[in-house]
């Protein structure tokens, strides 16, 4: 079973369902592009199973909301439209790329860890003074290159998680050994092909080698969320293990014992109404 | 750190704190979480057609000990390849005492 080469793989994401035109709209108005707001939300009603996963985490006890909002326009008077545009984004995310048939991998917790992702990088926004919806975009997206391995090749991904069982070694280090090449590089190469911002793409290029990444880009907050998504213990995966962490990256980040403890508790909170989505 | 459950009205004593908030059915809140409930409250609630309370559950020292143990134990799973990396002590340690602090 000869492995595939990584632009094979990128060349087959055809084959793989696309993201609703409802996320990549809204991903377009995030990048700046000039969108009519009250037209945007007609549209986001109309998708049923967006509209409600949203409204479920809206009406979670983490907006703290005197009244219930019944609607997606209700939801953007009250929350925002940014808030609810990070909300629409995930939704349509989590239910529209299936991860197909692959013998040991466990979609609810890979999203788990993903959702867990986007709320820690939202989290450490607020210390580091940065903008949290890129922010929490990325950590949505970090891992999106994992879910085509394990779409597009089952098989191969069969041994990936199989090596992981056997040695107790990182899913990337396996990924390595079977493809010759990471979910980084996938998550990477796919959001190239689909014109994502090039800061996006640097981060899921360079979540795990964030030296490697643009100074002063996403990708060092990245590699920290993914980490205190893990350390939170988020996706409960028995046999999960934490990803390695480049100190110098994580000194460069600047928080002190407070301000960590925040984000851990932050974070916590936020994962906890987010995770309504997936239900 | 406590435990919580749903019990009826009808067996709750006064005395017994509530986990979480009493709300009509408007969803108004009649009585706030962490309330010691007395007599009074309870014939109160009584009249407006409560029947059920999630109240706190308190539980014991060795419990807790086991539980704090246990959650300590699971960190230093996840950490079980990168405890003694430079760049883990940070986050090892605050989550270490992150999760001790929610078992108070």
């Amino acid at each position: 079973m000869t492995p595939p080469s990584l632009s094979e793989m990128i060349g087959r994401i055809h084959g793989l369902p696309v993201m609703p035109a409802v996320a990549l709209e809204v991903l377009d108005s995030m990048a700046g592009a000039d969108t009519d707001i009250k037209d945007l939300a007609r549209r986001i009603t109309q998708d049923q199973a967006i509209a409600a996963r949203v409204l479920r985490v809206a009406n979670s006890p983490l907006y703290g909301l005197q009244m219930r909002v019944a609607s997606i326009h209700d939801a953007i008077v009250v929350l925002g439209f940014s808030a609810v545009r990070s909300l629409v984004l995930a939704a349509a995310i989590v239910t529209s790329l299936p991860a197909g048939r692959c013998p040991g991998f466990n979609q609810e917790r890979f999203w788990r860890h993903v959702l867990g992702t986007a709320v820690a990088a939202q989290a450490l926004a607020k210390p580091l003074k940065r903008s949290p919806e890129p922010l929490f975009i990325a950590g949505l997206l970090h891992d999106i290159g994992r879910l085509v391995m394990v779409a597009l090749y089952p098989e191969h991904y069969t041994r990936v998680l199989d090596q992981v069982g056997e040695q107790d070694c990182c899913l990337r280090d396996a990924e390595q050994t079977v493809f010759g090449f990471d979910h980084a590089a996938v998550g990477a190469a796919l959001a190239g092909r689909w014109n994502f911002p090039a800061d996006i793409v640097d981060a899921l290029a360079w979540h795990h080698e964030p030296e490697r990444g643009t100074p002063d880009g996403m990708a060092a907050v990245i590699h920290y969320a993914d980490a205190i998504s893990q350390a939170l213990d988020l996706d409960g995966a028995e046999n999960g293990q934490m990803p390695r962490l480049h100190q110098k990256t994580i000194d460069g980040l600047g928080l002190d014992w407070q301000k960590l403890t925040e984000v851990l508790a932050d974070t916590e909170a936020r994962f906890n109404s987010y995770q309504l989505m997936l239900g | 750190m406590n435990d919580s459950q749903l019990q009826p009205l009808d067996a709750t004593l006064p005395g017994t704190v509530l986990a979480a908030p009493v709300t009509d059915a408007n969803g108004a809140v009649l009585l706030p979480a962490g309330l010691a409930l007395t007599e009074a409250h309870l014939d109160s609630l009584r009249r407006r057609g409560i029947e059920n309370l999630t109240v706190v559950l308190a539980i014991d020292a060795e419990e807790l000990a086991r539980r704090r143990e246990k959650l300590r134990l699971r960190i230093m799973h996840l950490f079980r390849h990168t405890a003694e990396d430079p760049g883990s002590q940070a986050l090892l340690h605050a989550i270490l005492a992150f999760r001790e602090g929610q078992m108070k």
